[in-house]
């Protein structure tokens, strides 16, 4: 009983932090995911397929903006490593939905770097940045760019991770608003080796100059498991609640990657 | 079975009862002294770090004995923490081998003692530290207390004009996450003989000279695969002792605290690296140059293409001990624990830790078979204090076909196995030498989170 206390104790704190500010806006929900600030080594690709159901979310159309409830988000993402320290990633954004079909939404690229190992920092950290486009039926900022510092840390069977993001939109109605700050973050604890568990915490504060009231903030939380199967493998599986107006109240999410080493490695390598 | 606190007490007043004898004995000049205190190491002129040696230098001051002859070493800890000091493959008592698990005294700080004992068997030993790390990846072998100990036999060594001693560390560990999951120490800087390629003294030869070798991997964790440009290494003995098949190979392979004594005909003038074969290990450092007389100029490389080594190729037809009967197996499983994504393993011998793995009792003068089944996913180099064994069966998978294992090797006598991911290895040993016997996996990090048994007999 005591562990069980240890385990789920830091999570209730979280969870408490992160519902009292209370909530609401909409939230594109492409790509749910808690940046770790490992990279993708390099000669590798790292191919994730992002599927998100959103069972509870906006059910009108406004401002020319498709309802959010029962899309289906499909996000194909590629990820290339650089070298040792860096990587991009490509998004292909798309939308299924009743009434609308298939559709695609938009694509970004995400070049990101991170301290080298040879740095020897207590945490981990790295940087990414994201730029892209959208359609306007989908987000009315159609260009949008992010910055986003990552840290983490792995202690025993827990992990934390953070990610600060700024976001800023080149076009569109939120063009005159300057950074938005959208932070989100992870805890998991190591069940056993292939089963983790936790939660991730999105959330969008609005302009960094002025916070919009909680009813128009983006507030999330996600009960995940992460399953280890395979270091090839990634897989990543959860169902979120958003509690403010403005955010989808209810939604599935689950990412597959698979890492394909395409260099030829020498045992002497 | 013997509680961990039982086991202590005993072992603790049969210590402190020899070390008394062996005090009052030696009040002249001791053979050897050995200062234990931290120094501050120059592994290149841009590569400096504070680690603990012996006698302010890395490697340790080489120690030539004599088999048989009593030798006296005097022992001063100027650290603030205990220590102790392992007579790595030497056949002495517990009390003196250097290990807390036997029995030895610490070495309290600013604590002075004399070791007094008979040094055998002949061939080339080294002797470390044997104590912990844990979480701290500068203590204990991840730093710099290791050295070279040659115990001569009674004849004549053997025909060579030359020998160099040769120690293979890694520095700057830090635990990073790997396939399996877990955490591991991964390391920035890597020397021969504390240095990084080009920063220490060549070593220097002539055209025509026999070089003997003593290639030492004193690293807390890794394997090393070592090759000399332009050159082949005849192996003629394995932790110090002559193989039955000396064997003329392009590369040597070591565990961690394996040995390999090799003779090179130096038959090719020129300036040429002795380095670690593997590209990113030797760029961090673990190489020395070796430069024949009049030559000048960049010491070249030949780059190997694959890693080749196995230990059945030293093997003879004679058994390495004269005993006919069958002997006792001892079945030993290795088995990870997982703690977490952000942590290292723990081990498991036969499913339990140390020191709750026990004493496993033996008889004085039985032949065993320890069969290393290693159902982990590390490869593993297992160390058995103050006795030798000889290699029998090797890397037979536990999951594969069985023709795969090399069954029935003779003759090849080490006191360090390699024992790959996934397989049995069965060596056979005498015991021959009473008292507590550790066995344990010789990588730090191991040793440290379990992997440790007690082997006991009167």
């Amino acid at each position: 009983m005591p562990e069980r206390l240890s385990v789920w104790g830091p999570c209730l704190i979280l969870l408490g932090l992160t519902v009292l500010p209370a909530l609401a806006h909409a939230q594109g929900n492409y790509e749910i995911q808690v940046y770790g600030s490992d990279t993708v080594p390099p000669k590798t690709l790292m191919v994730e397929l992002h599927s998100n159901f959103t069972f509870e979310g906006q059910n009108e159309v406004i401002d020319g903006v498709y309802p959010t409830t029962h899309q289906l988000h499909e996000t194909l993402e590629l990820t290339q490593g650089i070298n040792s320290w860096s990587e991009v990633g490509f998004y292909v954004f798309t939308n299924e939905q009743n009434g609308y079909g298939v559709q695609w939404v938009g694509d970004h690229i995400r070049p990101r770097v991170r301290a080298p190992d040879s740095w020897g920092w207590p945490v981990g950290a790295s940087l990414s940045m994201e730029i892209g486009y959208q359609r306007a039926v989908y987000s009315p900022d159609t260009w949008t760019w992010e910055i986003r510092p990552i840290i983490d840390k792995a202690v025993g069977r827990w992990y934390f991770a953070v990610n600060l993001a700024l976001e800023r939109t080149l076009h569109g109605p939120d063009v005159n608003q300057g950074l938005a700050f959208a932070p989100s973050a992870k805890i998991s604890y190591d069940f056993t080796r292939v089963v983790s568990g936790g939660l991730e915490y999105y959330a969008d504060y609005g302009p960094l100059d002025g916070f919009v009231a909680v009813h128009n903030q983006q507030q999330q939380i996600f009960a995940v498991t992460d399953l280890n199967v395979s270091p090839l493998w990634e897989i990543n599986i959860g169902v979120g609640i958003g509690a403010t107006a403005s955010t989808d109240h209810l939604i599935f999410k689950c990412i597959l990657g698979r890492r394909f080493d395409w260099g030829r490695h020498s045992p002497v390598d | 079975m013997i509680s961990r606190r039982n086991l202590l007490k005993v072992s603790g007043a049969a210590a402190i009862s020899a070390s008394l004898r062996a005090l009052a004995q030696d009040v002249g000049k001791p053979d050897y002294a050995l200062d234990i205190a931290a120094v501050t190491l120059d592994l290149s002129p841009r590569h400096k770090l504070r680690t603990i040696a012996y006698n302010g230098q890395v490697p340790g001051p080489l120690l030539r004995l004599k088999e048989g002859q009593p030798v006296t070493i005097e022992v001063t800890n100027h650290t603030d923490s205990p220590e102790v000091v392992h007579w790595h493959g030497l056949f002495l008592p517990p009390v003196v081998d250097g290990s807390l698990e036997e029995g030895t005294p610490p070495i309290a700080p600013n604590a002075t003692v004399r070791l007094t004992f008979i040094p055998r068997p002949a061939g080339f030993r080294w002797y470390h530290t044997h104590t912990m790390a844990m979480g701290d990846l500068t203590r204990a072998q991840y730093g710099g207390q290791h050295g070279f100990l040659m115990i001569e036999p009674r004849e004549n060594p053997g025909r060579y004009d030359q020998e160099f001693f040769l120690a293979l560390h890694d520095w700057g560990g830090r635990l990073l996450a790997n396939e399996d999951g877990a955490m591991n120490p991964s390391y920035d800087l890597a020397t021969i003989n504390g240095r990084m390629m080009g920063a220490g003294e060549p070593l220097r030869v002539k055209q025509g000279q026999r070089v003997l070798l003593h290639v030492l991997n004193s690293s807390p964790t890794e394997v090393h695969w070592i090759a000399l440009a332009g050159h082949n290494l005849r192996v003629v003995a394995l932790d110090g002792n002559p193989v039955p098949s000396s064997r003329v190979l392009p590369m040597l392979r070591l565990a961690p605290a394996e040995r390999v004594c090799a003779v090179v005909e130096m038959n090719n003038p020129g300036v040429w690296t002795l380095g670690e074969v593997r590209k990113h290990v030797q760029a961090s450092g673990m190489g020395i140059v070796v430069e024949y007389s009049d030559q000048a100029g960049r010491p070249q490389w030949q780059q190997p293409s694959d890693l080749v080594w196995n230990y059945e190729q030293f093997a003879g037809t004679s058994p390495g001990d004269e005993s006919t009967e069958s002997p006792i197996i001892v079945p030993l499983v290795i088995e990870s624990k997982f703690r977490g994504h952000g942590a290292m393993e723990s081990w498991t011998i036969n499913g339990r830790s140390y020191p709750a793995t026990g004493v496993a009792p033996l008889k004085h003068g039985r032949r065993y078979r320890l069969q290393f089944i290693n159902r982990s996913n590390d490869d593993h180099p297992l160390h058995l204090h103050r006795h030798s064994f000889e290699l029998r069966d090797l890397g037979a998978p536990l999951n594969g076909p069985q023709n795969a294992a090399r069954k029935g090797i003779r003759g090849i006598i080490k006191d360090v196995v390699l024992v790959d991911s996934h397989t049995q290895t069965e060596v056979d040993f005498t015991a021959d030498n009473p008292g507590a016997t550790l066995f344990h996996c010789h990588q730090q990090n191991h040793m440290d989170l379990g992997f440790m048994m007690l082997l006991n007999y009167a």
